[in-house]
């Protein structure tokens, strides 16, 4: 894809409990944003809004949204699954000629709710999963490791690798939820299992947050921004939802979204190519999943990968230099964040955990049980 | 400006959802099969996948599935979890005591079925037959199918 | 910009208040396969789905998820939208997208509700249990029948206050309510995909049954319906493959006040009858499509009506005609199907509402009428470009599409 849309620029909030109202995060975020890029709502002329109505607690929740976020009487509408499809609707609007800036918006307040697993339970087949009460999010997630693990003869102990690194990440990245000084693999271990092999650190800490982007047309990045990040490539694809139908050693729906988002970015190579990646992994195992099933590492040698130091900031193949999902994970947003993050990266702005090296940055986005969909965004400078 | 103090609401909220969800044909004859304790799929008439439960559609080919086929009540234990927590009304708590969930692959059947495990946690392994075991009093509900035990 | 037009389009065998017989995944698959089927297409033809309803209505979470296989969606980009009643629309909107941005080639837009497996009602109540906790916080009384109370009537509570304003800023009375809802029920029964169906029916008739909230009758509201909806959209070079007649979108547009224009929220006061949206929206879409005067450029109108008076108010926002005037039209007999200015021959929202299909059927509906193909409720003048509306949320948001049976000159 030719150089058409551009990250003009972002915002992201996360915390355990941001002890705020889903309107005053929304507005800070999209105002905050606009100050940013020194414009005002008037210059965006089309709102994606993401949210969900069962996690925001009501119905048609972006009724309350919009406003906030500076979309009265503007175009407007509301992706409701992880926020990186809504920056791929935005971006469609957009090539296609329509919109020339658009204000993406996603948002949940997940770290603060009493029940925030309920989200997943309410998508389950009512008819059948939900009448047996076996399989919930955490449950899936365990089963799709241990097969990955099986399959790949990887040891448990790949698992804490991943939280560890992920959290050292995320321990330096100043925008995430759980940022715990030192984790060790040890520590990582010591942590109580949920559904074996997972354990507690293994899993992604329900979080508050949100994160607003413009997108913007080739003609208005020249205006509002000098350092465009463009959108290059993007893929999707859904796997089945029967679980037993799966093979859930690999991921189906995140290696036909990559290949479609390669095949559209001109990557022949993604070992070659792709200088970071931001994977929307919400349990350990689901890193070096995705990315094997991604083509970002050889198929059954992630565990040596992760040991040699290739997956870490300073790596060949960085993987959630931002600490990632197990940093903090608000539903909706989390995919956002992931893109918002990675052009974080190729502006050059990632701080202490800045990536050195040229190429293009991969975004993954998911939905559903063990990532039966899957959104995959390719950025570029 | 003066700062402006939030006031936090966490109310149990009142109103009461009511669901009545209809199962469908394909559902419908799989609990039919339980009251004579049969446990049916359904199979594909250009691949001969044969799925459990049974189900409208064949993903692979999509075509609508006409032929319901019994299973046997054996099987492979293809892939587990130990649970140590329960997640209630979307709640995270801890279990009372670990327990097992797996996949079991019906003999002839070309999916898995998740069911529970009658079996200690340290004694599950994959790829064990196990067999399926049922409530003595079965009425066409999904818990007449009690879980699987090793066979 | 492509040129996008409508190939085709499935509706389930039936719309009615209960369908037993099949799951909520195994009725999306008959719209499927029904779309399927019209336009000779194979499941691997259709390049992504778009996928909408009201996911608290049945109390199932991002349905599509469940219902991938009973849309042949395995290995397929599908996006979810939730817009509220015009969840169709902007459905159809995102199908449109997919293909004018060239992101696919052939899209399908898979709709649907399942009214009687859950509560609309309750599910409608949920827009505001944030405002009704603090209401109950404070004491207030939530089941009175001013400001936020109203809303425990449902819809029909908030919307009464809509009726009521437009009534007096129209001039229109409430006989003309009755006599829109039964021309409606009429067209309704010429429409095999409607739901409440009466030849029979007449002003007097509507008349008699019981006020709900003034000046709203019972005759005057939708039922909740099950059914589902698919539309396929295809970009210029494949819909010549594909259909004979096809339905060109030559504009689309979408509008959101806040959600004060409910006039419940907050105490503030506003016009719920202003509709600021729907003018808003459908100058954009107007614009868009290259059409100065809809009045006279404009031969087909689709309006999302939940309630009867909601057709007349309509049709005014969206400049069919002057405001004051909807009423004078319906008089003279120009909204009946072989009227000089038809609207809603399918029978509208107010006939059938399973709320995720309900908008997409108004833009279905128009593309049947400017493919020749609505049969018995095909109107009399020729329809050359035709208006879908949909509105929806706390009566704040408004969608427009706008088709053609020509491509728009890019």
């Amino acid at each position: 894809m030719d150089k058409k849309v551009a990250i003009a620029g972002f915002r992201m909030a996360a915390a355990p409990d941001l002890e705020t109202t889903r309107e005053r995060l929304v507005f800070d975020l999209s105002k905050g944003l606009l100050d940013d890029l020194g414009i005002d709502r008037d210059a965006v002329d089309n709102f994606v809004l993401c949210s969900n109505d069962f996690m925001d607690g009501r119905t048609i929740s972006h009724v309350f949204l919009g406003p906030p976020a500076g979309g009265y009487m503007k175009d407007q509408t509301k992706v409701e699954m992880d926020g990186l499809n809504a920056m791929i609707y935005a971006t469609m609007g957009i090539i296609s000629g329509q919109y020339d800036v658009t204000m993406v918006l996603a948002m949940s307040l997940t770290g603060s709710q009493a029940s925030p697993y309920l989200y997943t339970d309410y998508s389950l087949d009512p008819t059948y999963d939900r009448q047996l009460k076996l399989l919930n999010e955490l449950s899936a997630a365990a089963l799709e490791a241990k097969s990955y693990l099986a399959a790949n003869g990887y040891s448990e102990e790949l698992l804490d690798v991943v939280a560890s690194q992920n959290l050292g990440n995320a321990a330096a990245n100043p925008g995430q939820a759980r940022r715990i000084d030192g984790v060790s693999r040890e520590k990582v271990k010591a942590s109580p299992y949920y559904y074996e092999p997972l354990r507690e650190l293994h899993c992604y800490p329900p979080t508050d947050g949100g994160c607003a982007m413009i997108l913007v047309s080739e003609r208005k990045a020249k205006e509002l921004t000098d350092k465009p990040v463009w959108v290059l490539g993007m893929g999707r694809s859904t796997d089945t939802y029967f679980l037993g139908d799966r093979d859930l050693s690999t991921s189906l729906s995140a290696a036909q979204a990559a290949e479609r988002a390669y095949a559209m970015a001109g990557i022949k190579d993604p070992r070659g190519e792709v200088a970071l990646a931001e994977i929307m992994s919400l349990f350990a195992h689901q890193e070096p999943l995705l990315a094997e099933s991604m083509g970002l590492l050889e198929k059954g040698k992630a565990a040596a990968a992760y040991e040699s130091g290739e997956t870490a900031v300073s790596g060949k193949m960085p993987l959630n230099p931002s600490g990632g999902p197990l940093g903090g994970h608000p539903l909706c947003a989390s995919g956002l964040i992931r893109a918002a993050e990675a052009a974080r990266q190729l502006r050059g702005e990632g701080g202490d955990n800045q990536v050195k090296k040229d190429g293009v940055a991969l975004v993954h986005g998911q939905d559903g049980v063990c990532a039966q969909q899957s959104a995959v965004v390719i950025l570029g400078t | 400006m003066e700062e402006i103090k939030d006031t936090f609401l966490h109310p149990a909220v009142p109103l009461d959802f009511q669901n009545n969800y209809r199962v469908g044909a394909y559902m419908q004859r799989y609990l039919d099969g339980f009251k004579e304790k049969k446990i049916l799929g359904a199979k594909c008439s250009q691949c001969g996948r044969v799925v459990v439960p049974p189900r409208k559609y064949c993903g692979d080919c999509n075509l609508v599935m006409e032929e319901f086929v019994e299973l046997p009540q054996e099987g492979t234990l293809e892939n587990f979890t130990v649970g140590h927590v329960v997640l209630e009304k979307g709640q995270l708590n801890r279990a009372e005591a670990p327990y097992v969930i797996g996949m079991v692959k019906l003999d002839g059947a070309s999916n898995a079925l998740l069911a529970r495990l009658q079996v200690a946690p340290a004694d599950a392994r994959t790829g064990m037959k196990v067999k399926a075991v049922w409530q003595d009093q079965v009425e066409g509900e999904y818990s007449d199918l009690d879980c699987f035990e090793p066979a | 910009m492509r040129n996008v037009g409508i190939v085709g389009i499935g509706y389930t065998p039936v719309f009615v208040s209960k369908r037993k017989d099949v799951s909520i995944a195994e009725m999306i698959s008959e719209a499927v396969d029904a779309g399927l089927k019209n336009t000779g297409l194979k499941p691997e033809d259709i390049d992504a789905y778009v996928f909408g309803n009201m996911a608290t209505f049945e109390g199932v979470n991002m349905p599509h998820l469940w219902a991938t296989e009973y849309m042949h969606a395995r290995g397929k980009p599908i996006m979810r939208f939730a817009t509220g009643g015009t969840i169709g629309m902007a459905a159809f909107h995102g199908a449109y997208y997919h293909v004018a941005s060239g992101m696919a080639d052939i899209a399908m837009a898979v709709t649907y509700e399942k009214h009687s497996e859950g509560d609309a009602q309750v599910g409608l109540m949920g827009i505001i249990t944030p405002e009704v906790m603090a209401m109950l916080a404070a004491g207030i009384d939530v089941t009175g029948q001013s400001g936020m109370g109203a809303i425990g009537g449902g819809s029909a509570g908030g919307i009464s206050f809509q009726a009521s304003s437009y009534l007096h800023r129209s001039g229109a009375s409430i006989e003309h309510i009755d006599a829109m809802a039964a021309l409606e029920r009429r067209n309704a029964a010429k429409n095999p995909y409607a739901h409440l169906k009466d030849p029979e029916a007449t002003a007097e008739k509507i008349a008699q049954t019981p006020m709900v909230s003034w000046p709203i009758r019972f005759g005057h509201i939708c039922p909740t319906t099950d059914g589902a909806t698919v539309c396929i959209v295809a970009s210029e070079e494949k819909a010549a493959k594909i259909a004979d007649k096809v339905a060109w979108v030559l504009g689309v547009a979408n509008c959101a006040s806040d959600a004060t224009t409910a006039n419940l929220i907050e105490s503030q006061i506003t016009d719920p009858a202003e509709q600021l949206p729907a003018i808003i929206a459908s100058k954009k879409a107007c614009e868009r499509a290259g059409i100065e005067d809809p009045k006279k450029e404009i031969d087909y109108v689709e309006i999302y009506n939940g309630f009867a008076h909601q057709t007349l108010m309509y049709l005014e926002k969206v400049g069919m005609c002057e405001v004051g005037e909807a009423h004078k039209l319906l008089e003279a007999g120009e909204l009946e199907i072989n009227g000089r200015c038809p609207v809603n021959a399918s029978g509208g929202v107010v006939s059938t509402n399973s709320i995720g299909t309900s908008a997409l059927n108004r833009v279905t509906e128009c593309a049947l009428q400017v493919m020749g193909q609505a049969g018995e409720r095909q109107v009399e003048k020729e329809v050359h470009k035709a208006m879908a509306h949909g509105w929806g949320g706390l009566m704040q948001y408004c969608t427009i599409t706008i088709l053609g049976d020509k491509p728009k000159k890019l």
